[in-house]
C-alpha cells in the first residue's frame, strides 16, 4: 500500500499533467478488468513520458493480464532499459518470457526478482535439472501443498533420474546396474519375461547387489508366482536383514501361499523393524487371523485404525475386525465395523437404466 | 552282453517313464460327431454380449443311460446392429445345438429332429439350465438369452416343444444362467435365472480408449434376477418381487444352489460380476434375504469385491458343509469362502492354495468333481479373459488361456496336466460321466471353437453314482443332501457357467469296498442304506412315508 502510494507520488512529482490523466485512468480501467482500455491508456503514457519505466511495467502488465504475454515482453523489456535494477519488471518480464517458452532467457530475470517457484519451472523446462530440484524443493518450504510445485518436483526428479540412468546405459550397457535399469523399464510396461531375464542377468554378474531380489520379487508376485517371489525376497532379507520391506514382502508372499505362521514371523519381523506401518499391520492382522489368533488379529486391525482411520486399508481393517466380532458372537460390535466399512467404501455410482 | 542288454531294458523303460512324468487325468478330444463352433461373432462395436455366451449341458434326454450334449450357441452379430436385433438364428451356423450320445460314445446331431433347431431371431444365447419341471421322468431344457429364454418341454419321444409362452417363463433383457431348484419342497422345481445388466446393443459403448475394450459390467445398470414358482400345471409365476429376490439389484452371471444353513431348505449363490456376491438364505416362507456380507461370503477377506462368473456350491474339504467358490478375473484370484458352520464362511483362498492357482488367469465354467475317485473332491475350471485384446493392455495377462486341473489333497489344491495345453477363451463347463465308466469327464465350450471332451482316464479307486427318484420330493431329488463314506454333495443340476450337469451323484471311495448312504431328501425323509456295493450305479427312491 506504501509502495504504491510512493509510486503515484512519485508520478505526480514527475510525470506531466495529461500523462497522470492518462495513468490514473489506465489504472481505473486495470481495476475493473476494462484491459483494452487499460492499454490504450498506458500506451498513451509511454508515448507522452518514453522516459517513465513505471509507464512500460504497467503497459506490459496490462497485456499480461490480458493475456497477451508476447506483446508485453517488449514495453518489460524497455521498462529495464531505463531501470535495469526494477524488481517488477524483472518478475514481470520472466513470466512473460517462460510463458513463451523463452524459458533460458527468463532464468535471470526470475532470479532477479526471486521468483523461485517461477525460476525452478524455468529451470526445469531449459534442462537445468538439478538446479531445478534445488530451486522448487526451496519454493515448497514457503509453499508445502502447492500442487503445481509438486508436480514440477516430480517431474524435474523423473527427468534427472532418466537421463542419469540414460548415461549409465550408454557408459555401462553390460552391467548388473543396466540391466536392472531395463529390467525396472519391461516391469512397468508389465512385460514380466523381460523383466524377468534382466534381473537374472543383473544377479548372475552382482549376485550381492542390492535390491534386485526385491524387485525381481515383485516381477514373480505380479504374475501370482508366488513360490519363485518368496525365494526373492527371501533371498533379499538376507542380503539386507534390516530391510523391513523385505521382510513384509517376504511375509506377505508366505500369506499368498497359505503360510500363516511363517508369514507372521516376517510380518512381526518387518513391524519390528519399521514399526506402525499401516500396510505391515494389515497384513500381520490377516495373517494373525488366518493362523487363529484372533487376539493378535484385533490387535494388529486396531493398531492400524489408530494411525489412519479414512483409507481403504483402514476399510479393510473394519470388515476383518467385522468377521472377528461375528464369529465371536459380539454381532452390535460387527455392525458397527461393518457400519463403518460401508462408510469409507466407495460406493459405485449406478448409470441410469436403459431398456432393452 | 546280452544279460547287461537285459537289465538296461527295465531301467531305461524306467527313465522313460520318468521323463514322461504321470499321465494326464484326461484324454481331451472333440465329442466325435459333433461339429460345432461356438459362433460368438465378435464385432469392433465391442458389444458385451459377444465375449459372454457358451452354456453347455448333459442330459439323458431319452433314458437310454447315455449323456446327451446341448450346447448354446451365440448368433450373427453386424456391425452395428439393426434394430430390431437379428441374430439369424434360422440359419443353421447359429443353431443351438443337440447330440445324442451313440453306443460307441460317438454322437449324433439330432437338434433338427428334437425341435431345437432355431432359437428367435432375436435371441443370441446365453447358457442352459436342465431339470424335469413337470416330474415326468424326462430332463427339459431352459435355455437362456440375451433376448427372450425359452423352455422347452421334453416330450418323452425324442422331441422337444416350445412350452416358453404358456410357462411364462421369457424373462426378457439379458439372461445367463440358470436353474431348477425347489424352494419351496412342494415336490416341484421351480427356476432362478441370473441376469447380467440393463443393457441393449443401441445402448452400448466401448471402453480402454484407443484399445476399444469390452467395458466392464459397472458401466452398465445393474438389474434383478429371476424367480419362478412352480405351479405345478406346466405354468410358473414370476415370484422376483414377493420373493425378495428383485430386492438386490445386480450384475448377475453364475448360480448355484445348495443348503448352506442345514435347515432342510435350498438356498442361492449368485455369482456377481464386479461386485459384493449374493448369498440369498431361503426363508422358509417362499421369501429370500441377502445375507452374503453378513455370512462372509460375499467379498473377500480384504473386503475386495470379486468380478465372480462361474460358481460352484459344494463341500470341498468333506466336512458336510457346502462350500462355494467363485471364478473371477486375473488379478483378483478366484474366491473361496469355507462354510464354517453356523451360517458363516470364511475366505480360505490363501489356506487352499487357489490363490496361487488363479493370480493370472479368468475363470469361467467350474466344477468340484473328485476326478481321481480318491474321496475327495478337485478342481476344474475352463479358463480364458473377457477382452480379446487384453494383451495390448497388460501384456502379462491372456485373452487365451489353458484349463486348470487341481487335485485335492486334504484341503489344498494341487494344479495338474489337465490333458491338454490348447489356450483357448474357453467359457462353459459341464460334469458327467459320459461314457458311464463310473469316472468323471466333463465338456467344455470356448468362443469361436469346437467344444472339448475331456474323458477321464480312469484309476485304480472305486466309486458309486447314486440316482435319486424323488416320490415325495421333485423327482430328480433336486436339493436333496447325499451323504456317502463321509463325503457330501448336495443334488443339482446347476452350478458352474452358464451351464448344466449330469444330475446323478458321483462319489470317489478310494480303497472302499463297501458304501454307507444317507439320503436326505428335500421333502425331510432321511434315509440310510449300509453295506451297499461300490463300482456301481445305484438309483435310489425316495420312501413314500418318512
Amino acid at each position: 500500500m506504501i509502495g504504491a502510494i510512493l509510486t503515484l507520488w512519485l508520478a505526480w512529482q514527475t510525470l506531466s499533467p495529461e500523462a497522470l490523466q492518462h495513468l490514473d485512468a489506465g489504472r481505473q480501467a486495470e481495476k475493473q478488468s476494462h484491459f483494452d482500455v487499460a492499454i490504450a491508456e498506458f500506451r498513451r503514457v509511454t508515448e507522452l513520458e518514453p522516459a517513465y519505466a513505471e509507464g512500460f511495467v504497467d503497459l506490459g502488465q496490462s497485456y499480461m493480464e490480458h493475456h497477451d504475454y508476447g506483446t508485453a515482453i517488449a514495453p518489460l523489456k524497455r521498462a529495464l532499459e531505463l531501470n535495469p535494477k526494477f524488481t517488477p519488471a524483472h518478475r514481470l518480464l520472466g513470466y512473460a518470457l517462460l510463458t513463451q517458452g523463452y524459458a533460458d532467457e527468463a532464468i535471470p530475470h526470475l532470479q532477479q526478482a526471486q521468483e523461485q517457484a517461477a525460476l525452478g519451472i524455468a529451470q526445469l523446462e531449459s534442462g537445468k535439472l538439478a538446479e531445478a530440484i534445488a530451486t522448487l524443493q526451496g519454493a515448497l518450504q514457503k509453499h508445502p501443498n502447492d500442487q503445481d510445485l509438486l508436480y514440477y518436483l516430480g517431474r524435474a526428479s523423473g527427468m534427472l533420474s532418466k537421463q542419469s540412468i540414460d548415461t549409465m546405459l550408454a557408459a555401462y550397457p553390460d552391467s548388473a546396474r543396466a540391466h536392472q535399469a531395463l529390467a525396472e523399464n519391461y516391469f512397468v510396461l508389465r512385460q514380466m519375461p523381460e523383466a524377468e531375464k534382466h534381473y537374472q542377468e543383473a544377479l548372475r554378474i552382482r549376485p550381492d547387489i542390492p535390491n534386485v531380489h526385491l524387485e525381481l520379487g515383485h516381477v514373480y508376485a505380479a504374475s501370482s508366482r508366488w513360490p519363485q517371489a518368496e525365494e526373492q525376497f527371501r533371498a533379499e532379507t538376507k542380503l539386507r536383514p534390516g530391510n523391513a520391506e523385505a521382510a513384509y514382502r517376504l511375509g506377505d508372499a508366505l500369506l499368498q501361499q497359505g503360510k500363516a505362521r511363517e508369514a507372521r514371523q516376517e510380518l512381526e519381523r518387518s513391524n519390528h523393524l519399521q514399526p506402525q506401518m499401516p500396510e505391515t499391520l494389515y497384513s500381520l492382522g490377516k495373517a494373525a487371523s488366518l493362523d487363529g489368533d484372533v487376539a493378535a488379529a484385533e490387535k494388529a486391525w486396531t493398531d492400524l485404525l489408530g494411525i489412519e482411520n479414512e483409507t481403504p486399508l483402514a476399510a479393510q481393517a473394519h470388515f476383518g475386525l467385522a468377521a472377528i466380532y461375528r464369529k465371536q458372537g459380539k454381532i452390535a460390535q460387527a455392525g458397527r465395523e461393518m457400519q463403518e466399512f460401508q462408510r469409507l467404501r466407495n460406493p459405485a455410482a449406478q448409470p441410469e437404466a436403459v431398456q432393452k | 552282453m546280452r544279460t547287461a542288454l537285459l537289465l538296461l531294458v527295465p531301467v531305461l523303460t524306467l527313465l522313460i517313464c520318468k521323463a514322461a512324468g504321470p499321465m494326464a487325468q484326461f484324454e481331451v478330444t472333440q465329442p466325435r460327431g459333433a461339429d460345432f463352433i461356438l459362433q460368438n461373432s465378435p464385432t469392433p462395436q465391442k458389444y458385451l454380449i459377444e465375449t459372454m455366451s457358451g452354456g453347455v449341458a448333459l442330459l439323458d434326454y431319452n433314458d437310454d443311460g447315455l449323456l446327451d450334449i446341448f450346447l448354446v450357441n451365440g448368433g450373427r452379430i453386424t456391425s452395428p446392429m439393426q434394430v430390431p436385433e437379428n441374430f439369424d438364428r434360422a440359419n443353421p451356423r447359429y443353431w443351438n445345438r443337440f447330440y445324442r450320445q451313440n453306443k460307441d460314445g460317438s454322437f449324433t446331431d439330432v437338434t433338427e429332429a428334437a425341435g431345437l433347431a432355431r432359437a428367435g431371431e432375436g435371441n443370441y444365447g446365453m447358457g442352459v439350465a436342465v431339470g424335469d419341471y413337470d416330474n415326468d421322468g424326462y430332463p427339459d431344457l431352459y435355455v437362456t438369452n440375451y433376448g427372450r429364454n425359452i423352455l422347452y418341454h421334453n416330450n418323452g419321444n425324442g422331441t422337444f416343444s416350445d412350452v416358453t409362452a404358456k410357462a411364462g417363463v421369457a424373462a426378457g433383457g439379458w439372461s445367463v444362467s440358470a436353474g431348477f431348484f425347489d424352494y419351496d419342497n412342494d415336490g416341484k422345481l421351480d427356476l432362478f435365472v441370473t441376469r447380467y445388466m440393463e443393457w441393449d446393443t443401441q445402448h452400448s459403448k466401448d471402453c480402454g480408449g484407443n484399445f476399444h475394450t469390452y467395458c466392464p459390467p459397472g458401466e452398465f445398470p445393474r438389474t434383478t434376477n429371476i424367480l419362478y414358482h412352480n405351479r405345478g400345471d406346466g405354468t410358473f409365476a414370476d415370484v422376483s418381487q414377493r420373493s425378495g429376490i428383485a430386492a438386490k439389484k445386480g450384475h448377475g452371471l453364475g448360480v448355484a444352489f445348495a443348503d448352506y444353513d442345514g435347515d432342510g431348505f435350498t438356498d442361492i449363490y449368485v455369482a456377481n460380476d464386479g461386485m459384493q456376491q449374493y448369498l440369498l438364505h431361503n426363508n422358509h416362507d417362499g421369501t429370500f434375504s441377502e445375507v452374503g456380507l453378513e455370512a462372509g461370503a460375499g467379498l473377500f477377506m480384504d473386503g475386495g469385491p470379486l468380478s465372480g462368473m462361474g460358481v460352484i456350491f459344494q463341500d470341498y474339504d468333506n466336512d458336510g458343509r457346502p462350500d462355494v467358490i467363485v471364478t473371477t478375473l486375473p488379478r483378483q484370484t478366484y474366491g473361496v469362502f469355507h462354510n464354517d458352520g453356523n451360517g458363516s464362511f470364511s475366505d480360505q483362498g490363501n489356506q487352499t492354495g487357489v490363490r496361487m492357482l488363479s493370480g493370472v488367469t479368468s475363470g469361467w465354467g467350474i466344477g468340484l468333481e473328485d476326478f481321481d475317485n480318491d474321496g475327495q473332491k478337485d478342481l476344474f475350471v475352463i479358463q480364458g479373459h473377457v477382452l480379446d485384446n487384453v494383451e495390448k493392455i497388460d501384456p502379462s495377462v491372456h485373452y487365451l488361456e489353458p484349463t486348470l486341473l487341481a487335485m485335492n489333497d486334504n484341503g489344498r489344491f494341487r494344479a495338474v496336466d489337465p490333458g491338454s495345453d490348447r489356450l483357448l477363451a474357453g467359457r462353459g463347463a459341464a460334469f458327467g460321466d459320459l461314457n458311464n465308466d463310473g469316472w468323471i469327464d466333463v465338456v467344455t465350450t470356448a468362443l469361436g471353437q469346437p467344444p472339448q471332451l475331456f474323458i477321464n482316464r480312469g484309476g485304480k479307486y472305486h466309486w458309486l453314482t447314486i440316482t435319486l427318484q424323488g416320490t415325495r420330493s421333485n423327482r430328480d431329488g433336486l436339493g436333496a443332501r447325499v451323504q456317502v463314506n463321509g463325503q457330501t454333495r448336495f443334488a443339482t443340476t446347476a452350478g458352474s457357467y452358464a451351464s448344466a450337469n449330469d444330475k446323478r451323484l458321483h462319489f470317489g471311495l478310494g480303497d472302499a469296498k463297501a458304501a454307507k448312504i444317507d439320503v436326505f431328501w428335500p421333502s425331510g425323509i432321511h434315509q440310510t442304506l449300509n453295506d451297499v456295493a461300490v463300482d456301481q450305479f445305484l438309483e435310489i427312491r425316495e420312501p413314500e412315508r418318512p
